[in-house]
């Protein structure tokens, strides 16, 4: 390979990177804009919806070693496994909003998101009771299709990736800006209150949120499961840190913004191995975090900021 | 129960106790729990223990270095580990063979004062052999941490708690790689070994569990006593005003900037002082040693203790280090006996243990959703009313002396302005609340600022205090521009106010409020906070005397509440007690935003009495006020505004009976009529 | 209600007693010499410590079935040595526990730890106590090298065995096994960022320097990342003869798939770190197909002549062995045939006297002679080398030392 072929190589690797960490993004950013709270437990719902795909897999009699699926069948199969996957981690992003977020949805201050930090704890800990510590084998299902692009490879798994999370997101954009469900949740996020006042069942928008936003880190946590082929309790962590980063270099709330930054990221995180060395991916990814902090905390397309009212 | 409970603590006689003054408690608690901490080594025959127990006491000042940040300033840090990392490399560098430097004569004054020696290589110049003195190098790790406590903190000071807490979690997970990875300073993954282990008089702590002991209770006594001390100081006060309220903090003439980041600051030498009796101990240091976990760990113990709650504090961090290192293990060997005994198979191989995250985890939830406070919150003084306070007769008071009270109103000379106001301009989006406001108070007056809702009377005041700063236009307050300055330098300069809807520290007392106001006249930094010499204890005493002449002003409505956390006072003592914080400011010049709101007509004269009390005292007042008939009876001039602009002014009779004012209040006549 | 305080302190106290007798009222009674074993039982070396200490638990059993050694039973006092605030072994936790076990007078010897991370924290404690440990698993050289002798061991004797052979020669073998057996002249070389991962990349890239092959680049995974793409694309890109990965199995779970998908052809190898039969589960059996690994012991659980205590040790202890689960049951017999060399040499039974006999120690046993140099280090230098084939770990040979 010539360097400008590994350097296009490196784009396409950091481009479906980005992507995945795009479709983390999407749900968290999306319940940050409602109710502007940092969701850390949203990122062990996407570890966890790893471990539930896992299960219905193997429910349905598809393990990592039994023969591949074609045609019809596969079909089925992933049908299935989006449906079920989506409708069991969004209710448990329900779960954890009437158990543990909504008493505390009027307090002030850091308690909300110390909250979720625990809620992390105990999904990682339950998971990692559960599952053991070793990296668990996800059924390939996807075929291992792949074209040539100039020097560099594209596989059809980055293909679905980049296609997939391009959809959700003018999906998302289109729920949030013109269903009514989105015009309801745009209300919320404006004025709680006022939004009551006017007969907008506020408890309601905020758990079909936190039910839209869980389902999207379920349908996240099976695409990470079909194109890395593993899954580790500890995914939702470092994964997870990276999605976060993309959403607030994106613009924390802005929906369009959580792709771009992902993409940004991903970009950041490959070409940046390829120049620096993967050892000091962390240090350039939190550097970046920390910049953009300080110079522009709205993100690149954000328009609401995190600075102080 | 706690029936049980009750009844014992009534024959130990835990009322009287509670009834002895804090200072009392501590006179006696301090050599009770001192002694029990020296004599547990005594007691427990297993050295594991003692070593266990040390161990602990790292975690203790961990979370005694994280309660300054979290639980007095509010600002939560989900990266403090990296403070731990920072001290322990600091020690674990400056002892250890690590650097080795080339000799130049630059080394020599160390060499002379015995922390540096030459070390002559085979065929090659001599280098440096580093053997720096444990007890110098906990200082130096303390203040290289408080330093890189202050770079951390600094790119978070613009950002609210929640991002702040994202960015201080990402300088967390930098150090560990850094650590990692620079290898020539660090050793990178191997870690560091051979630590030099601290010695005393000659004497070396070696590798028996017992000194270590003994320094690590030393360290956590002097952390207690530095905690107690900034909690009840200055400092601890303008902390934890911007914990309550950063807004109403500023406007107290707390510079935020400056104490977030001396908060940070002492929390990451506390932190530093920990690492480095830490790796000190242990004699190597791995990057794995300071990893997220930590931070969480020692987060989930100053949430369990109750932010702010040093006593709390301690306690959690004991439990939760002894019950990771010990308890949980010992349990284990329990359950496993147990499944021998009764041949169960699960419980012979249940390791307790993999489950203490999940309970850190339920820890965090469980105290956030049902006890914010934690489980041994600080002390709230809430002394019971004697019956002779108690039957004390509703008095107002107004006619007490401000000790600092300025000359009368006519000997700061009639008609020299105050505060000029020119051109004003703000605009918020395509609203305007400040359109070309010119206004002059001259000193003494009581000028009122009236107006219909929304006609832009708070943006005023809130431009006149530095909340916001103005598009356009100047504000001179003794002939100094201050549009734009930041508040805490405009109470500096002697203008306070009051808010609308009531800005209290809620979980502060009605006292602490109150000296809060009085910031800005209190000298006393770090060193004489902790160290409280004669100056700083005259000036404390003086601000308490301050604040209870200004009490005496509201007669007998707030002293018997000094010590009531201010959430749980009347509203109308809510007010009071703010304008209370504003008087202690001692400002020339306060701005009363809607004082009578929600007053009932005898508690709205007794306000004016006090309004005009104020002004006796040389202060010259203006005031926002709905209730006309205040307007009207005390006023020397009234202002009006209308959409940001100023539609009249004028002596309160005349003003009344102006067109515009009346339009603007009734609304305009149909102009095709 | 005075009655009442008391009776519920009374049970209070009468349970607390009941705890504290449990434990040690269902152990033997009689002569014991304890074994203290340090394991990092949870976190993420859960698995391999386990089989350590099930090897251990084998021999104190079968020590003791057949009557113990000289009249003392063995017993294992077993701690873990693993911490939630470090997510792994904590070697904080490993100083506090071999406190412990100098505490309790009835420990005369230790077997552990199973990281050298560890090792490096409680050498020098155990060099205060005079008392030996012999560790089945740590292989940093440093903590028996003499250079360091003043950080590790201040009371010069040896007190830090090994039944295993140190990263002194398991990283060079391999590499003198990749240049003269698979004739490579270029490698990439990546480790995990551990301590183990670092040490033995160290030095596997210092002996392929020496042996001229050219080091093409290093570089180090986050073994919590998903993605190796961008640094596989990397080494893609630079087309080296072979790959060598120095760490253990968290980063390799995710570098054999991805690393079969980048570059299939490129020769890739590890070290022990990798010697885990579950791998192909993890990753896949075509994913580690090929991949060579290397064990610091001569070759065992595949051998032949080890298969009635393979058998034996999957009855008794449910689970599969693997080479650490050898070298931990080896550990142990050195400590009953160092107890009974001293006894029936009528030296009294202390810590210094068996670490005396442990140096001296002469056995044969399933992995072949283990004798012990003054350092502590173990004689036989074997290195052996393994490649995966078919799903299976298929012994290749014993790596040439030079």
């Amino acid at each position: 390979m010539s360097t400008l072929d590994v350097l296009l190589q490196q784009v396409v690797n950091g481009l479906a990177l980005g992507m995945m960490y795009a479709l983390l993004a999407l749900g968290f950013t999306m319940v940050y804009g409602i109710i502007e709270l940092i969701n850390f437990a949203h990122f062990s719902v996407f570890m966890t919806g790893t471990f539930v795909g896992l299960v219905v897999l193997s429910l349905m009699g598809v393990t990592a070693t039994s023969k591949s699926l074609t045609g019809l069948a596969l079909v089925g199969v992933l049908i299935a496994l989006f449906l079920v996957t989506m409708a069991i981690t969004g209710l448990l992003g329900v779960l954890i909003e009437r158990v543990c977020l909504r008493s505390l949805r009027n307090v002030s201050g850091t308690a909300p998101m110390i909250t979720t930090i625990g809620v992390a704890f105990i999904l990682i800990n339950a998971m990692l009771l559960i599952f053991g510590p070793q990296a668990q084998r996800f059924p390939q299902l996807l075929p291992n299709w792949r074209w040539e692009l100039g020097g560099a490879e594209v596989t059809f798994k980055q293909l679905v990736l980049f296609v997939v999370g391009l959809l959700l997101m003018i999906a998302l954009s289109h729920v949030v800006r013109r269903t009514t469900l989105g015009k309801a949740m745009r209300a919320t996020a404006q004025d709680a209150d006022a939004a009551r006042m006017m007969g907008i069942d506020v408890d309601r928008v905020i758990v079909l949120t936190f039910f839209l936003g869980s389902a999207l880190a379920g349908a996240g946590s099976l695409f990470f499961g079909l194109y890395y082929g593993f899954t580790g309790y500890y995914i939702g962590y470092t994964t997870g840190l990276r999605a976060f980063t993309s959403a607030v270099l994106g613009g924390i709330g802005s929906i369009p913004g959580a792709v771009l930054g992902g993409l940004f990221i991903g970009l950041t995180q490959s070409l940046g191995g390829q120049l620096l060395g993967v050892k000091w991916t962390d240090v350039i990814i939190f550097s970046i975090l920390i910049v953009v902090m300080v110079f522009r905390p709205s993100g690149l397309l954000g328009a609401r900021t995190p600075q102080k009212a | 129960m706690s029936a049980l409970a009750a009844r014992l603590g009534e024959r130990l006689g835990l009322a009287r106790w509670r009834a002895l003054p804090i200072a009392r408690r501590r006179q006696i608690l301090a050599p009770v729990l001192l002694s029990i901490g020296l004599a547990f080594p005594f007691v427990t025959s297993n050295a594991g223990n003692v070593d266990a127990a040390a161990n602990a006491y790292t975690y203790v000042l961990l979370a005694l270095g994280l309660n300054i940040v979290v639980g007095f300033a509010g600002l939560l840090d989900l990266g403090y580990a990296a403070f731990f990392a920072i001290g322990a490399y600091g020690y674990g560098i400056a002892a250890s063979g690590q650097l080795k430097p080339e000799w130049s004569s630059l080394w020599a004054p160390l060499e002379w004062a015995g922390q540096v020696s030459r070390l002559a290589v085979p065929g090659q110049s001599e280098i440096v052999q580093f053997h720096f003195s444990f007890w110098p190098m906990l200082a130096i790790s303390a203040i290289i941490c408080a330093i890189f406590g202050m770079l951390f903190g600094a790119p978070t000071l613009r950002l609210r708690g929640d991002y702040l807490a994202i960015v201080t979690l990402g300088f967390g997970e930098i150090v560990p790689v850094v650590a990692r990875n620079w290898e020539g300073l660090t050793n990178g993954a191997q870690g560091l070994g051979g630590i030099r282990t601290p010695k005393l008089f000659g004497f070396d702590f070696g590798f028996s569990p017992y000194p270590y002991y003994f320094l690590g209770l030393g360290l956590v006594a002097v952390a207690v006593w530095i905690s107690i001390r900034l909690q009840e100081s200055r400092l601890g006060r303008a902390w934890m005003a911007i914990r309550e309220d950063e807004l109403a903090a500023g406007a107290m003439g707390v510079n935020h900037v400056h104490y977030k980041l001396l908060a940070f600051a002492m929390g990451a030498a506390v932190g530093g002082l920990g690492g480095t009796f830490y790796v000190a101990k242990l004699t190597t240091a791995t990057p794995d040693m300071f990893t997220f976990p930590v931070s969480v760990m020692v987060l989930v113990m100053v949430v369990l203790g109750g932010l702010g709650s040093i006593r709390g504090v301690v306690l959690a961090a004991l439990f939760l280090a002894f019950l990771q290192s010990v308890i949980l293990q010992e349990l284990t060997e329990y359950v496993h006996a147990l499944g021998r005994l009764v041949g169960n198979d699960f419980l012979q191989r249940v390791e307790l243990i993999t489950s203490l995250e999940l309970i850190f985890g339920l820890i965090l939830v469980v105290m956030m959703i049902f006890r914010r406070e934690g489980l041994w919150p600080a002390v709230r003084r809430v002394s019971a009313l004697t019956l002779e306070q108690q039957s004390v007769a509703p008095a107002r008071g107004a006619a007490v002396e401000l000790s600092w009270a300025r000359a009368a109103p006519g000997a700061v000379g009639p008609g020299r302005p105050l505060l000029e106001i020119e051109s004003l301009r703000k605009s918020f989006g395509g609203v305007t609340a400040a359109d070309d406001i010119t206004l002059t108070v001259h000193a003494g007056e009581l000028v009122s600022v009236i107006g219909p809702n929304g006609s832009g009377k708070t943006t005023l005041f809130n431009l006149i205090t530095g909340l916001i700063a103005p598009d356009d236009g100047s504000i001179r307050f003794e002939g100094v521009e201050i549009g734009g300055r930041p508040s805490h330098e405009i109470v500096a300069r002697g203008v306070a106010r009051t808010f609308q809807n009531i800005r209290l520290f809620n979980n502060l007392s009605v006292l602490e409020n109150l000296l809060v106001g009085e910031h800005t006249r209190l000298q006393a930094g770090v060193l004489g906070a902790i160290f409280r010499p004669p100056w700083v204890r005259a000036e404390e005493e003086r601000a308490v005397k301050s604040a209870l002449e200004v009490v005496e002003i509201f007669g007998n409505r707030l002293r018997p509440r000094l010590d009531h956390p201010a959430y749980g006072l009347s509203y109308a003592n809510r007010r009071r007690t703010e304008i209370g914080r504003a008087i202690m400011t001692r400002p020339k010049l306060l701005l009363l935003d809607e004082p009578a709101a929600g007053m009932n007509p005898a508690e709205t004269l007794e306000l004016m009495d006090l309004i005009r009390a104020v002004r006796g005292f040389g202060v010259t007042v203006v005031l926002i006020e709905h209730k006309l008939d205040v307007v009207m009876d005390i006023s020397d001039r009234v202002v009006v505004l209308d959409h940001g602009v100023k539609i009249a002014e004028g002596a309160p009779a005349q003003v009344r009976g102006d067109e515009r004012v009346i339009e603007a209040y009734l609304g305009r006549r149909r102009r095709a009529a | 209600m005075n009655r009442r305080v008391l009776v519920a302190g009374l049970a209070l106290v009468s349970l607390v007693a009941l705890l504290a007798g449990l434990p040690g009222g269902l152990t033997a009674q009689g002569k014991v010499v304890k074994i203290g074993l340090s394991l990092p039982l949870t976190g993420a070396d859960a698995d391999g410590a386990d089989a350590i200490m099930k090897g251990a638990q084998m021999a104190v059993a079968e020590i003791n079935a057949k009557g113990g050694v000289k009249g003392y039973k063995l017993e294992a006092l077993v701690y873990d040595s693993a911490t939630p605030a470090a997510g792994q072994y904590d070697p904080a936790q490993a100083a506090t526990n071999y406190k412990k076990f100098i505490a309790d007078s009835l420990v005369m010897a230790a077997v552990g730890p199973v990281m050298s991370g560890e090792g490096k924290a409680i050498s020098p404690i155990l060099s205060e106590a005079d008392m030996a440990t012999i560790t089945p698993s740590s292989t940093n050289p440093d903590i028996t090298d003499p250079k360091f002798q003043a950080q590790y061991r201040p009371k010069g004797k040896a007190v830090y065995f090994r039944t295993v052979t140190t990263d002194a020669y398991q990283g060079p073998n391999m590499a003198n096994y990749l240049f003269h057996a698979q004739k490579i002249k270029t490698v990439y070389i990546l480790d995990d960022g551990g301590a183990f991962g670092v040490g033995i990349a160290d030095s596997f890239q210092k002996r392929v320097g020496e042996l001229g092959v050219k080091i093409v680049g290093r570089d180090r995974l986050d073994p919590k990342e998903a993605d190796y793409k961008t640094i596989l694309t990397k080494i893609k890109g630079l087309n080296p003869d072979a790959l060598y990965y120095g760490g253990v199995m968290q980063a390799a779970a995710k570098l054999a798939p991805q690393g079969y998908e980048v570059m299939p052809r490129v020769i890739k190898a590890g070290s022990d770190g990798v010697y885990d039969l579950s791998w192909p589960k993890q990753s896949g059996k075509e994913a580690v197909e090929g991949w060579f690994c290397s064990q610091a012991s001569p070759e065992l659980v595949t051998s032949q002549k080890l298969e009635a205590w393979v058998t034996k040790f999957k009855t008794d202890m449910k689970r599969d062995p693997t080479n650490y689960a050898i070298t931990s049951y080896n550990a142990v017999l050195v400590v009953a045939d160092a107890v009974e060399r001293t006894v029936a040499a009528s030296k009294p039974l202390t810590r210094s006297n068996l670490r005396d006999a442990i140096q001296a120690t002469k056995l044969g046993s399933i992995q072949g002679p283990i004798a012990f140099d003054a350092n502590g280090d173990i004689l036989t230098r074997t290195v052996s080398i393994y490649q995966w084939r078919d799903g299976e770990i298929k012994y290749v040979g014993v790596a040439p030392e030079k």
